[in-house]
């Protein structure tokens, strides 16, 4: 099954992850220092940097793609994502604004915070800035990519600026990064899926039904206005949290949710794994390409996931051309 | 959709009034800044030209630099937006909005990062196959699916399209260790960036492709009353879209090669137009290119005095005004023509 | 069928949750060697604002993470295991070639490559709290860190690595001869300058297509220390705390205006382009009524040493320099 594939495939990169880097292991080596049978040697490598990077990266990845699932499905639309709408942006103009001004009185620890802000904000200004009696998918789209666009600008003038010093902090977070992840972050990212993406799960059947239109959403008695928010409202959380702790990666909302459709077809309670398991090992391989590929260099994975989730998208789209 | 000025005569005296206010716009640029130099030196500075006196040589040569590449990059831009719109049926599309911008970017700074030293001309060839590669990409994109092109759908595709081709401009700059803010400047958008000898090059291209836009003002005028009236009273559709498509991709390619990412103005300069001319686009066309090249002139001039001695790049500008005219025309919906 | 991917889902993620508890625990049980402790050694306690570092007796194995301190410990006679690359030169500035054969590189600056750095074993660690707080905590579980700030004040960075070093004398050795020679080149411009002392100075550095005036920073600092002053929108641009200013027009030249300036340009891969930006503006009339270029003090000086070096040797040989250029002996 389909599933079982992706969840292996995950499994076969997480593995990559561990293994991989500037000093190469082995897959037993690793599973012993997993389970604490190691000798020691290569505990820090293992448990310190390498483990919470391939978690946190795949975390990561799988929340933007669950993310972008549930925006395609609200605004029924393969092309809607958490970075097109504006969501993403918001982080970062928050991200920005945090590091040129309060970095340096409350240090690193605040920016997953002021980011996740920066995204709620965004987001509710979307929302209200499309409310004319109800809010249409469309409207909302539409006005989500004018504020991407306004706070992409505002985001270049802060870096352009302030000093070299912000500017390049600011702006290797904006790539998106999980390098130095820690297990607190891992713990956070692991207490938001595992609080939303059950939450999707039960919220299903109004998603199946909505997507057959809202009139006929509305007949069969479904609060459509307000299952519609509260998707959007999840969806904006896990994107939020995920670009707080590895920056705004971008295109993983894009192209998981969309690859997964194309091998699974409708079924929304199977797609949700699968965006996320394709999610995560996206951003978990770019980050071992990153690593590994470039060295001494420890290159950001945002500028991966596009180069490898761009030539599958586009392919995956010729394949369906006449769909 | 009533418009403001109905009658011939008061499209003239518009367009009058738009070349005026060009021109107010263009002295502007030409004297204020860090140094104000007054209209009397200015003209003197044309009419008895003398090296020796510093104001003379800066107007000859950086603000007159200046002004020729903000009208030029305003008014392509707008006129390029007024197509775009046009062709697409969607008053939403400009050419920033619809990735167009971000592929000539990103095509540039790949080949910034391959030829360090090409001339400007390499530059602008680039500039226009990245804005066709990325025209072509929209195009397909949008048209996926069941329902085929659709107005949000193009929307949605553009906006995909610009953030793949960010992403990889990104990449480049990093995997290209470049220095980031080097670069960053550019692409916020700046007209000062470039030399007069730099430009040269480009504008009789660019002159090309607006004489080009206006021939076509009548083809279009057909065009937007839909395909299969136009093919009815005869119009060769293919050649007329094509010949818009290169239009756009010219100027559109032109500007960025310019100026780099300026945005919101192909959007919001052909509804102004629209709003004071109806949708004739024999009257929209020189109307965008006078309003384009004031608004991106005005701009510029704010530009110098927010953060002096520093300048604000003028994309940023043009974003920030643009936004809420955009938002406000997303939630009107769409005006069914 | 609905039950399936539910039942999937959370074997899924018990499984991550099993290998993070896994995880965790035995990262628990490792013990953390900070504290390497060889008998009778004295213990020095470092504190820096992210708490305080503990090191005992005399580090061998130096990892720098920043130029600066790159700088000062070789100052020191210490050969780091591992350093940074440089920012242009690279991986290592000329200046530093001879002394810093074999380092291992350690990547950029801004990210290094912490497994490189774990694999050196390094019994001390430097690092600057503006690029690597994030990274503290990984630091602190492979070697005692020192955590530095601001990255330019080399100064501070000399003293504080001394400390760590256990070279504290060396230090304040280095730091008395510095405060001599900046007394004695300050008295002989003085002599040299008579009444045009002090002298009005700016920093400018040319890149590809703009051009920046560094208002405070490393040279910037160094320059106010030997008595050189700034025009007075430069001087209020420093007292708001302006590090460098970008600069995109010719009409800003003007702003520049000093008696005399010292020019850097970015020596880096687009060198031709920023030669072209120099030419561009260097031939400007409005460049020519710089006060320091009709009186022909424009000096073209090191980016390196003038700017990023950012340690005391980097200081030092900007120091000798400056006596070059006004013709004074050392």
């Amino acid at each position: 099954m389909i599933v079982v594939m992706a969840a292996s495939l995950a499994l076969l990169v997480c593995m990559a992850g561990l293994t991989l880097g500037s000093t190469l292991l082995s897959p037993l080596e690793v599973i012993a220092e997993l389970f604490g049978l190691g000798d020691g040697e290569n505990a820090y490598i293992v448990m310190t940097l390498r483990l919470p990077r391939v978690l946190l990266s795949f975390l990561a990845g799988a929340a933007l793609g669950i993310a972008g699932l549930i925006l395609q499905s609200v605004i029924r639309n393969p092309l809607a994502s958490p970075d097109i709408i504006g969501i993403t942006n918001g982080a970062a103009v928050a991200a920005t604004l945090y590091t040129a001004l309060l970095m340096g009185k409350w240090g690193v620890a605040g920016l997953p915070f002021a980011a996740m802000l920066g995204a709620g904000t965004v987001s509710l200004l979307i929302y209200l800035l499309s409310w004319n009696k109800g809010v249409t998918p469309i409207r909302l789209v539409l006005i989500g990519i004018g504020m991407a666009a306004a706070a992409g600008a505002v985001t270049t003038m802060m870096t352009v600026l302030s000093p070299t010093m912000v500017a390049s902090q600011a702006y290797i977070w904006m790539i998106g990064t999980v390098y130095a992840a820690n297990y607190a972050e891992v713990g956070a990212m692991l207490v938001v899926i595992g609080v939303l993406v059950p939450l999707t799960l039960i919220l299903t059947r109004p998603a199946h039904v909505q997507e057959l239109g809202d009139d006929v959403a509305t007949s069969l008695g479904d609060a459509v206005q307000r299952h519609r928010t509260l998707f959007i409202v999840i969806s904006v959380a896990l994107a939020g949290s995920a670009v707080a702790y590895a920056g705004t990666i971008g295109f993983v909302g894009l192209v998981a949710p969309h690859i997964a459709r194309t091998l699974i077809g409708r079924s929304f309670y199977l797609l949700v794994p699968v965006a996320g398991l394709l999610g995560g090992f996206l951003v978990c391989a770019a980050d071992v390409i990153g690593r590994t590929l470039f060295l001494p260099y420890d290159m950001p994975a945002g500028i991966f996931t596009a180069a490898i989730g761009a030539p599958f998208f586009i392919y995956l789209l010729y394949r369906n051309r006449n769909l | 959709m009533a418009h403001l000025l109905f009658d011939q005569s008061k499209k003239i005296w518009g367009c009058v009034a738009a070349f005026v206010l060009f021109i107010l716009a263009a002295t502007a640029s030409v004297s204020l800044g860090q140094i104000t130099i007054p209209f009397s030196t200015v003209v003197d500075a044309f009419v008895h030209f003398d090296p020796a006196i510093t104001e003379h040589m800066l107007v000859r040569t950086t603000r007159l630099t200046r002004a020729i590449i903000a009208m030029v990059i305003g008014g392509a831009l707008a006129v390029a937006g007024a197509y775009m719109q046009a062709l697409t049926r969607n008053p939403l599309a400009s050419p920033s909005i619809f990735g167009i911008n971000a592929g000539a970017m990103f095509f540039i700074v790949l080949a910034l990062s391959i030829f360090p030293a090409a001339s400007m001309l390499v530059y602008m060839w680039v500039a226009f196959l990245g804005a066709a590669v990325a025209a072509v990409i929209v195009y397909f994109l949008g048209s996926l699916g069941r329902d085929g092109l659709s107005p949000v759908k193009m929307v949605l595709a553009g906006s995909a399209v610009a953030a793949l081709f960010a992403s990889f401009t990104q990449g480049t700059l990093v995997l290209n260790e470049e220095n980031l803010e080097s670069v960053l400047f550019w692409m916020g958008g700046s007209v000062s960036v470039r030399t007069m000898e730099n430009v040269q090059p480009l504008l009789p291209i660019m002159g090309a492709a607006f004489i080009l836009a206006l021939c076509l003002a009548r083809p279009v005028n057909v065009l937007i009353s839909g395909d299969d009236v136009a093919r009815g009273l005869g119009l060769r559709l293919g050649w007329v879209k094509f010949a818009l498509a290169v239009v756009i991709v010219v100027l559109a390619g032109g500007s960025v090669a310019m100026g780099g990412t300026i945005a919101f103005i192909g959007l919001i300069v052909p509804h102004i137009a629209r709003g004071l001319v109806g949708q004739d686009y024999r009257w929209i066309v020189p109307y965008c290119a006078l309003m384009g090249a004031s608004l991106l002139l005005c701009a510029d001039v704010l530009a110098r005095f927010i953060i002096m001695p520093q300048e604000m790049p003028i994309g940023v500008l043009t974003a920030l005004m643009g936004t809420p005219f955009f938002i406000y025309i997303a939630r009107r919906g769409f005006v069914k023509k | 069928m609905q039950q399936k991917p539910k039942l999937l889902l959370l074997l899924l993620m018990t499984m991550v949750l099993s290998i993070f508890t896994a995880a965790c625990g035995s990262a628990d049980n490792k013990v953390s060697n900070n504290s390497e402790a060889k008998p009778a050694e004295q213990t020095r306690k470092i504190t820096h604002p992210l708490g305080t570092t503990e090191i005992v007796g005399t580090p061998k194995k130096v990892v720098t993470l920043f130029q600066g301190a790159t700088d000062v410990a070789v100052a020191l006679n210490v050969k780091p295991v591992g350093a940074v690359e440089s920012w242009s030169q690279q991986p290592v500035y000329e200046y530093l070639r001879d002394s810093l054969k074999d380092v291992e590189n350690l990547g950029v600056e801004t990210q290094p490559n912490l497994e490189l750095v774990s694999k050196l074993k390094p019994d001390l660690i430097i690092a600057s709290i503006s690029r690597h707080e994030k990274i503290y905590d990984q630091l602190s579980k492979i070697a005692p860190t020192v955590m530095i700030d601001p990255l330019y004040d080399f100064k501070n960075t000399l003293a504080v690595v001394g400390q760590a070093l256990n070279k504290e004398a060396e230090s304040k050795v280095l730091l008395d001869q510095w405060d001599k020679r900046v007394a004695d080149l300050k008295t002989k411009l003085q002599t040299k300058l008579g009444s045009a002392w002090p002298l009005e100075a700016t920093v400018l550095n040319f890149r590809e297509d703009h051009a920046r005036i560094y208002v405070t920073g490393f040279a910037g600092d160094i320059l106010d220390e030997l008595g050189f002053i700034r025009s007075k929108t430069l001087q209020a641009e420093a007292d708001k705390g302006t590090v460098h200013m970008k600069l995109t027009s010719v009409e800003s030249i003007p702003s520049m205006n000093a008696k005399v300036l010292f020019v850097f340009k970015f020596d880096d891969s687009g060198a031709e382009k920023v030669q072209k930006l120099y030419q561009e503006w260097t031939n400007h009339p409005l460049w020519k009524g710089l006060d320091a270029v009709k009186s022909n003090n424009v000096h073209l000086v090191d980016e390196v040493t003038w700017n990023v070096g950012g340690g005391i040797i980097a200081a030092n040989l900007m120091l000798d320099d400056i006596y070059q250029r006004f013709g004074l002996e050392k």
